[in-house]
C-alpha cells in the first residue's frame, strides 16, 4: 500500500469576528472560537500505480484530505503514511517523490517560457541534465506543447498553460502525484487531451495518482476507483461502475390524469419511494428539483419510475390498463446523476 | 555542503531567469533606473539646498553627507536587487497559498521565496552609489586602497539589515490579511535611513540603533569608514542584528505554523 | 450628476471601512517626514548654530513644518497608480462599457478621503490656530488652494499614467512624479530656501501650490492680492491638465482599442 489513512480527522478552529472595531477589541480580549470538522475520521489505503478520484460537493474536505496527504497540513488526529512517510514532516526524499498540481494555483513564472521554469525545477530537484532533457521531450511531445516550450507562458491559452504546468510537476517523476482539480476552466477538447495524457502516464510509468475533480468525465475516464467525501465524511469507496446500479434506469411517463405517487405505486407495482410525480411524492422534494435541473431535462408534468430495465414493460402495461399516457421515455443513469444524488441526499 | 552547493545551483538558474525576464521588458529597467536617479536626485538637492545655508551639519561636511548618500544608494542597490520585489509578493505567498507549491518542493521554503525575483537591472543603481563614493571620497576623507574591501563588507551589512528588518515587517501576515499599513509603515520608517544617525535627536537616533536599526544601512557604514566606530557600537551592531535574525526564524515557524492550522 | 454622488458616497465608504487604519496610515505618513524635516532643523540651528537661514529662524522653520502637515496629506497621489493599473491588467475594459467618466470616476471615489482629511486638518489648523494667531480665513483659503492643487495632481498623474497604454505600466513614472512633487511642492523644506539661481525650477512647476502656496498664506506671508494671483494661476493650471488629459487619454484609447482592448 503505497499510501494509507487511517482515522484521519482534521478540525478547524477560527475565531468569531463581530463587526466593527468593537469587534475587533473583543477579538483581542476574549476571542470566541468555532471548530470546523473539515475531515471526519477517513480510512483508506491506496495502491501502487492505482489511478483514483476523490469527489464531493464543494467544502466536502477534497482538499483538506489532499493537503494532509501531500503533507502541507497535519491531521487533527489519526494517521497518514504516503511512500512510507510522514507526509507532515516533509523530509526532503518525500519531497522528490511526490508531486502536487492546483488547478487553480499556477508555479510556472507568467512573464518567462516554460522551459526556463522547468530549468530551475531541474536544478531543485536535481535532475542530471541528460534525463531532464529525454524527460522534458518526452513529456513535450506526449502533451503536444513541444512548440511552445519557448514562449511566455502567459501569451499561452488556459489549456496550454495547464499543460505546462502538469510537465513542471511530473518532471522529477514523482511516485505520487496529487491532482487538485486540473481540468478546471478547460474547454472539453483541452481536458479531454489532459486526461489522455494523464491516462498513458500512469499506465506506463506506474504512478500512484489521486485526482479530485468536479468534472465527471475525468473520474469516468480515469479512475478505477473512487472516494467520495460529504461533509467530511467518507460515503463511498469503490468502483466508480458500483455507484451506477447495472439494469437500472428510469422511465419517464406523461400521463393525461394526475394520480398521487401511492396510487401509482398500486397500479404498477413500483414501490412509492422510487416514483417522483410531479405534484409531490417522495423524491420531490427542492433538492431533488435542482438536481434535476443540473441534469438539463426538467420535465415538470411528467412522472418517474426508477426500475429494473426488464421491468418496464409490465410497469408500462399496468400503467395503460388505468391511465392514458401521453408521452414516455427511458433514461440511462449517468455517473453524474448518481453523484449528484448523493450530494443531496441527508 | 552537498546541500550548499545545490542551493548555488538553484540560485544560478534564477539569475538566468530573471535575467531572461528583464530582457524582455526593457521599458521597465530603463523606467527603474529613471526612478532611482531622480531620487538620489532628489536627495542631493535636499542636502545641496542646506548645505548652501550651513557650513556644517552635526559634524558633517557637506562632501562627508555626500559620501554617505553614496553608501546608501550603493547598500540599498543590493537590497532592490536581490530581494525587494520578493517582499511584494510575499503577501500573495501566504495569502493566495502560493506557499502551498513551496512547502511540496524539496529546498528550504524561504529559500525559494526569497530568491525568486531579482533585479538584475539595479545594479546600475549600485554602479550609480559607487560612482558617488569614488567622487567624493577623497574629500569626506575615505582613504580608499584596501578599505575599499571594507566597504564592500559594509554595503553587505547594509543589505542585511534591510532585508532582516523588511522581513521582520513583512512576516505579520501570516496572522492578518492586511499588510498594507505595516508596508507602509516600513516605508515611511525607511526614511529615517536617508539621512545619517547623528543628526537626529537622541530619542530617535537611539531607535535607530536599536529597536528599528535603520542607522545600519548606511549611517554606521559610513561613520565606520570615515571615523571608525568603537568597540561598544561593533558589539551593538552584531547583539542587535543577532536579535532580528532570531526574531525573524522564531516568528517564521510560528507563523508557518498558523499557516498549517489555518489553511483549509 | 447622480452618480457622481454615488461614487463620491462610495468612496467615503471605502475610506472608513477600516477607520482605524485609515487613521493611522494618515498620521504615519504625516508625523515621519514632518519628524527628519525637524530633525534638518534641529542639526542647522541648534547644532550647526546658524541663526538665520533664508530669512528664516528656527522657530519659523517649525511653524512652516507644522502647517505644512495640513496640506501634504491633502495633496494626495495615489489614484493615478489605480489608472495605471486598470490600463496594464486589462481592467479597463470593464470600465469603457460603462457609461462614465473614467478618469472622472477614479477622481471622484479617491478624493473622498482626502475630502474627510481636508476637513479634519481645517479643525485642527482652526483650534491650533488661535492659539498661534492664524485666522480662519487664512486657513480656508489656503485649503481651498491645496485641494486645487489636489486635482492639478491627479490631472498630471492620470496623464502620466496613459504611458501604460504604450509601455505596459505607468508605474515608475508616477513614483518620479511623486518624488519631485514631494521635493517642489515645500513639503520636504521650504522653498525659499532654494539657492537664488535654482529658484525658477520650482516656480516654473505648478507643485508649489500642492503645500508651499497654502502654508505662506495662512501664515500671512502672502498678500490677499498675491494669493488671489496664485490663485488665478492655479485656474491656469487646471486648464492646461484637462487639455492635458484629453489629449493623452484620446490618443491612448486609440490605441488600446485598436489592440483588441
Amino acid at each position: 500500500m503505497i499510501i494509507e489513512a487511517k482515522n484521519v480527522s482534521r478540525t478547524f478552529r477560527s475565531t468569531k469576528k463581530a463587526e466593527g472595531f468593537k469587534g475587533a477589541l473583543g477579538l483581542l480580549l476574549k476571542p470566541e472560537y468555532q471548530s470546523h470538522d473539515a475531515v471526519k475520521n477517513v480510512s483508506f489505503s491506496i495502491e501502487e500505480g492505482s489511478f483514483n478520484g476523490l469527489i464531493g460537493a464543494n467544502g466536502a474536505g477534497k482538499t483538506t484530505l489532499l493537503k494532509m496527504l501531500s503533507g502541507l497540513i497535519a491531521p487533527t488526529s489519526g494517521e497518514v503514511r504516503v511512500l512510507g512517510y510522514d507526509p507532515f514532516k516533509r523530509p526532503i526524499d518525500f519531497r522528490k517523490k511526490i508531486a502536487l498540481v492546483m488547478g487553480q494555483k499556477a508555479q510556472l513564472w507568467w512573464d518567462l517560457p516554460g522551459v526556463d521554469a522547468f530549468d530551475l525545477l531541474r536544478a531543485i530537484y536535481d535532475i542530471p541534465s541528460p534525463v531532464y532533457k529525454e524527460r522534458l521531450n518526452r513529456l513535450a511531445e506526449l502533451l503536444d506543447v513541444t512548440k511552445h516550450l519557448n514562449t511566455q507562458i502567459r501569451r499561452l491559452s488556459l489549456g496550454e498553460r495547464m499543460k505546462m504546468e502538469l510537465i513542471g510537476a511530473l518532471i522529477h517523476w514523482p511516485k505520487v502525484i496529487f491532482l487538485d482539480e486540473p481540468t478546471i476552466g478547460l474547454d472539453v477538447l483541452a481536458a479531454h487531451k489532459l486526461r489522455e495524457f494523464l491516462k498513458e502516464f500512469n499506465r506506463v510509468e506506474k504512478a500512484t495518482i489521486i485526482l479530485t475533480s468536479h468534472n465527471m468525465e475525468d473520474i469516468e475516464r480515469l479512475c478505477s476507483r473512487v472516494l467520495i467525501l460529504k461533509t467530511g465524511e467518507m460515503i463511498y469507496d469503490g468502483k466508480p461502475e458500483g455507484l451506477t446500479k447495472k439494469g437500472e434506469c428510469r422511465l419517464r411517463v406523461r400521463l393525461m390524469q394526475k394520480p398521487t405517487a401511492d396510487e401509482l405505486a398500486g397500479v404498477s407495482g413500483v414501490p412509492a419511494a422510487a416514483i417522483k410525480t410531479p405534484n409531490g411524492g417522495p423524491e420531490a422534494d427542492g433538492e431533488a428539483e435542482a438536481e434535476d435541473e443540473a441534469e438539463g431535462h426538467v420535465d415538470r408534468d411528467s412522472v418517474y419510475f426508477t426500475t429494473k430495465v426488464d421491468l418496464i414493460p409490465t410497469v408500462l402495461q399496468k400503467l395503460m390498463a388505468k391511465f392514458t399516457i401521453v408521452n414516455m421515455g427511458i433514461e440511462e443513469q449517468s455517473l453524474e446523476s448518481v453523484i449528484q444524488r448523493l450530494y443531496t441526499q441527508a | 555542503m552537498n546541500t550548499l552547493a545545490k542551493l548555488l545551483r538553484v540560485y544560478a538558474v534564477q539569475i538566468k531567469n530573471n535575467f531572461v525576464r528583464e530582457a524582455v521588458y526593457r521599458v521597465n529597467f530603463l523606467a527603474g533606473m529613471a526612478t532611482d536617479v531622480v531620487w538620489i536626485g532628489v536627495e542631493f538637492t535636499l542636502f545641496t539646498v542646506i548645505y548652501a545655508n550651513v557650513p556644517q551639519l552635526a559634524g558633517w561636511t557637506k562632501p562627508q553627507v555626500y559620501f554617505f548618500l553614496g553608501i546608501f544608494f550603493a547598500s540599498d542597490a543590493l537590497f532592490t536587487t536581490f530581494f525587494q520585489r520578493n517582499f511584494w509578493n510575499f503577501s500573495d505567498l501566504v495569502n493566495k497559498g502560493e506557499l502551498d507549491i513551496l512547502l511540496t518542493k524539496p529546498v528550504h521554503p524561504l529559500f525559494l521565496a526569497l530568491t525568486r525575483w531579482i533585479n538584475l537591472t539595479n545594479l546600475f543603481n549600485l554602479a550609480l552609489g559607487l560612482g558617488i563614493v569614488v567622487r567624493f571620497g577623497p574629500e569626506a576623507g575615505f582613504q580608499g586602497g584596501w578599505r575599499w574591501l571594507v566597504l564592500a563588507m559594509w554595503l553587505l551589512v547594509g543589505m542585511s539589515t534591510q532585508l532582516l528588518l523588511r522581513f521582520a515587517f513583512s512576516i505579520w501576515i501570516f496572522w492578518t490579511e492586511r499588510s498594507w499599513a505595516i508596508t507602509r509603515m516600513y516605508y515611511q520608517f525607511f526614511q529615517f535611513a536617508t539621512k545619517p544617525d547623528t543628526l537626529y535627536p537622541k530619542m530617535i537616533r537611539y531607535l535607530i540603533l536599536t529597536a528599528l536599526p535603520f542607522a545600519f544601512i548606511s549611517s554606521i557604514p559610513a561613520r565606520a569608514l570615515l571615523h571608525g566606530l568603537s568597540w561598544g557600537e561593533y558589539a551593538g551592531l552584531a547583539a542587535v542584528l543577532g536579535c532580528f535574525l532570531a526574531f525573524n526564524t522564531v516568528m517564521w515557524r510560528l507563523g508557518l505554523k498558523r499557516y498549517q492550522s489555518a489553511s483549509s | 450628476m447622480k452618480w457622481r454622488i454615488a461614487a463620491l458616497v462610495n468612496g467615503f465608504k471605502d475610506a472608513t471601512a477600516y477607520r482605524v487604519e485609515f487613521l493611522f496610515e494618515v498620521l504615519g505618513s504625516a508625523f515621519v517626514p514632518a519628524a527628519i524635516q525637524w530633525v534638518l532643523w534641529y542639526a542647522m540651528f541648534k547644532i550647526g548654530g546658524a541663526n538665520e537661514i533664508a530669512g528664516m529662524g528656527y522657530s519659523d522653520m517649525i511653524r512652516y513644518t507644522m502647517v505644512s502637515l495640513l496640506f501634504t496629506q491633502v495633496r494626495g497621489g495615489d489614484h493615478d497608480f489605480e489608472l495605471q493599473e486598470m490600463i496594464r491588467s486589462g481592467q479597463l475594459s470593464n470600465y469603457i462599457l460603462r457609461p462614465v467618466g473614467l478618469v472622472e470616476f477614479v477622481y471622484i471615489r479617491g478624493m473622498a478621503p482626502k475630502l474627510l482629511i481636508a476637513g479634519m486638518a481645517l479643525a485642527v489648523g482652526s483650534v491650533a490656530g488661535m492659539f498661534f494667531g492664524i485666522s480662519p480665513g487664512r486657513l480656508l483659503g489656503a485649503m481651498v488652494m491645496a485641494f486645487i492643487g489636489n486635482v492639478i495632481h491627479y490631472q498630471i498623474g492620470a496623464a502620466l499614467a496613459t504611458t501604460a497604454f504604450i509601455w505596459e505600466e505607468a508605474f515608475s513614472f508616477l513614483m518620479v512624479k511623486n518624488m519631485l512633487v514631494s521635493l517642489l511642492s515645500g513639503e520636504l523644506l521650504p522653498l525659499s530656501l532654494f539657492p537664488k539661481n535654482m529658484q525658477w525650477i520650482w516656480q516654473s512647476t505648478p507643485f508649489y501650490l500642492y503645500v508651499y502656496g497654502p502654508v505662506q498664506y495662512s501664515l500671512g506671508h502672502w498678500s490677499h492680492a498675491y494669493f488671489f494671483q496664485q490663485l488665478a494661476w492655479s485656474g491656469v493650471w487646471l486648464v492646461i491638465g484637462w487639455v492635458l488629459i484629453r489629449a493623452s487619454w484620446g490618443l491612448g484609447m486609440r490605441r488600446y482599442l485598436s489592440l483588441g482592448g
